[in-house]
């Protein structure tokens, strides 16, 4: 039961419900029924008998009587079986067709003993009632055998009858579980929806209030819930674009000023030229190390995925790259998936960078598209990455010896991270891996659809 | 000189872009709010403009505006906001081009002079006319007729729609047209192509929702249907 839903349970409960009262209504109806249907049956059966035995007392009245001719002048109609045992002889109308055998011992000492008995025993397929009356004043007993085959079939009838509604009865239950529990789920499920939506991002889904003063408690907490959280999201996102606001405007400044400075710098003296140099290459990591910060700030939210060729986009990037054309490897059957397009780009530059700034230089990028994904390599000439350093590259200022020796003053130390981050929006894989022949390659697999 | 207006509240990145653009060889004037910015283009008409989104009193998305009604130039927004919501209605407010500070001097000289740029295939002389469908094209002339009445576009429309007539029936991808519009080198956003076509359609289709003409080609890009 534990792994059934709750709506599977309450069905097979008001199935199983249905099932008791009904089989149990059934099994009642039919007991009544063959017990009256059995008594009335005997009753006749005893009628008849005594009054055929009477007959056959009268023709077994004189001397040496034909016990055979008086059996064949009974009016037994076409089920009763007359017989008449006397001085331990068996009579009967033809030939016994394993009658006399049907009536049971027992029965046969008590009429004998002068007590007229009935008894229900098996005969053949079915059963019959034998009637036993004992003849003392001609010293003989006479038996009768009604089958009771007609009754039976009857019960058999109703057997099925009544089967039958039970099962309908019990399916009719399940049903009315089944529909009566979508009704009791139904805010449940609404409410299921508006989470979906929310977990995507949709912050305006609320749940319909209910008139069931049971269920509105539901959406009316889980609606509050959802204000909560949505205003708390919005002050992250309102504070996180103050951050950015106040970060930027002052780049824009060095950025412009630094250009006037680099300008000039040839009629600079040579100390001042070459602080404009450390000025303008500061200013730039500083640029890049906020534009990726803000960027892993924002990177957690889902891929903004659309059709896009991937193949195009990468032959463009290293077009502008100015990357000799045998660089890049591109093969497989598709050109178009849904991707973040944005995302994939800077997967591609943020890995390309890294191979030219921490890899001794780019010498490899392979394409791979498939229907539903592509697999990006990136190559580069260095040392490698260390096995035990593989998963620390992909830290946030990774400090690692690999990073160390990596270092250089140039990167950001995030590029690695935000790769990361981007194909994790896209539920793909990144990993290090030694390229044949030296250096690192990293492999990124990017599924082409959400699920 | 191409004359060029920064309408933006910041002294000193107004200062600095003043600075850096006049070494790139344009004649600026600065202005720190929306208000002195239009007085000032309607003064002296402008080449370029360069607005920042976050002004004091008008706002830059209806500084945008005011200054489309006045006439084409073109208009490239400067700011600290990236969020799509912001570069979509800064687009569709009608800027030509939008860039996220901190960007290069460098850079956005470039995106300057690819909005300058005239429409290619021009300078032929002939009166050249193309038709697809209810639309007539003069390259040339740089009028575009919509079941012959004049359609007035921008600058960025209108080499759009040149562009595409360029390689009439064939598929140019955002990219492609980003790279012949914008001058983008590197990767772009392709919501700027996105939200041109959308004011395009707007402006030469009968039914923007269903082009006839302008049609979108699923994962590769847009075409000019002949």
């Amino acid at each position: 039961m534990a792994a059934l839903g709750l709506r599977a349970r309450i069905t097979t409960v008001f199935g199983l419900g249905a099932l008791a009262l009904s089989a149990s209504l059934a099994v009642a109806t039919y007991e009544l029924t063959r017990s009256s249907l059995l008594d009335e049956r005997e009753r006749a059966a005893v009628r008849a008998a005594y009054l055929d035995a009477s007959f056959i007392r009268t023709g077994l009245g004189g001397e040496d009587p034909d016990i055979v001719a008086a059996l064949q002048n009974l009016d037994t109609g076409e089920v009763r079986r007359p017989l008449v045992r006397r001085e331990g002889q068996w009579f009967a109308r033809s030939a016994d067709n394993g009658l006399t055998t049907a009536i049971p011992p027992r029965l046969q000492s008590l009429v004998d003993s002068g007590t007229p008995a009935v008894q229900r025993v098996p005969l053949r397929d079915s059963s019959a009632l034998v009637v036993g009356v004992p003849l003392s004043s001609v010293a003989a007993s006479y038996y009768e055998i009604s089958p009771l085959t007609e009754l039976e079939r009857t019960l058999g009838v109703l057997r099925n009858a009544l089967g039958a509604v039970a099962l309908a009865t019990t399916l009719a239950g399940a049903s009315v579980g089944w529909i009566v529990s979508r009704r009791v789920l139904r805010p449940l499920a609404s409410v299921a929806d508006a989470a979906g939506s929310i977990a995507s991002g949709d912050f305006t889904a609320r749940v319909a209030r209910d008139t069931d003063p049971d269920l509105d408690k539901l959406a009316v907490s889980f609606n509050r819930m959802v204000d909560e959280v949505s205003s708390r999201s919005d002050a992250d996102r309102r504070f996180a674009a103050d951050v950015s606001h106040e970060l930027r405007s002052p780049l824009q400044t060095l950025s412009a000023a630094t250009t006037v400075l680099e300008r000039r710098r040839e009629s600079l003296d040579e100390r001042t030229a070459a602080a404009v140099d450390l000025l303008t290459a500061e200013v730039a990591r500083f640029e890049s190390l906020v534009t990726d910060l803000l960027e892993l700030a924002k990177s957690d939210r889902p891929a903004e995925r659309r059709p896009t060729d991937v193949v195009a986009l990468t032959r463009a990037f290293a077009a502008s790259r100015r990357l000799p054309p045998e660089v890049l490897d591109v093969s497989g059957q598709a050109a178009v998936l849904d991707v973040d397009p944005r995302r994939y780009e800077q997967v591609l530059a943020n890995l390309a960078d890294n191979a030219d700034k921490h890899g001794g230089g780019l010498v490899r990028i392979g394409l791979e598209v498939a229907e539903d994904r592509l697999v990006l390599e990136v190559d580069d000439e260095g040392a490698g990455v260390p096995l035990d350093e593989r998963d620390l590259v992909f830290d946030r200022f990774a400090r690692g010896r690999a990073s160390n020796m990596r270092g250089g003053s140039d990167g950001t130390g995030l590029g690695l991270a935000l790769v990361t981050q981007h194909v994790q929006a896209h539920r793909g894989t990144v990993e290090v891996l030694d390229r044949p022949g030296g250096g690192a390659r990293f492999r990124i697999v990017l599924p082409g659809s959400p699920s | 000189m191409p004359r060029l207006l920064i309408v933006e509240d910041d002294d000193r990145i107004r200062l600095s872009l003043k600075l850096a653009l006049e070494d790139e060889g344009y004649a600026v004037r600065d202005v720190g709010t929306a208000e002195e910015g239009l007085a000032e283009h309607k003064a002296t008409p402008a080449d370029l403009v360069l607005v920042d989104l976050m002004l004091p009193g008008m706002d830059g998305f209806d500084c945008i505006r005011a200054l489309r009604r006045l006439g084409d130039v073109p208009i490239v927004v400067v700011s600290a906001r990236d969020d799509t919501h912001d570069v979509v209605a800064a687009l569709e407010a009608g800027a030509d081009d939008y860039v996220v500070k901190p960007v290069a001097v460098k850079e956005l000289s470039a995106r300057l002079r690819a909005l300058r740029r005239r429409a290619s295939g021009s300078g032929e002389g002939d009166q050249k006319v193309l038709r697809f469908g209810e639309i007539e094209l003069r390259p040339e002339a740089g009028e575009v007729l919509l079941g012959g009445e004049q359609v007035h576009l921008t600058r960025t429309e209108f080499r759009l729609l040149c562009e595409l007539a360029e390689q009439s029936g064939r598929v140019l991808s955002r990219q492609q047209l980003l790279d012949r519009v914008w001058g983008y080198e590197v990767y772009g956003d392709e919501r700027l192509v996105d939200v041109h076509m959308g004011r395009l359609r707007r402006k030469v289709e009968r039914d923007p929702a269903n082009p006839a003409q302008l049609v979108t080609v699923r994962g590769l890009g847009y075409k000019l249907a002949p």
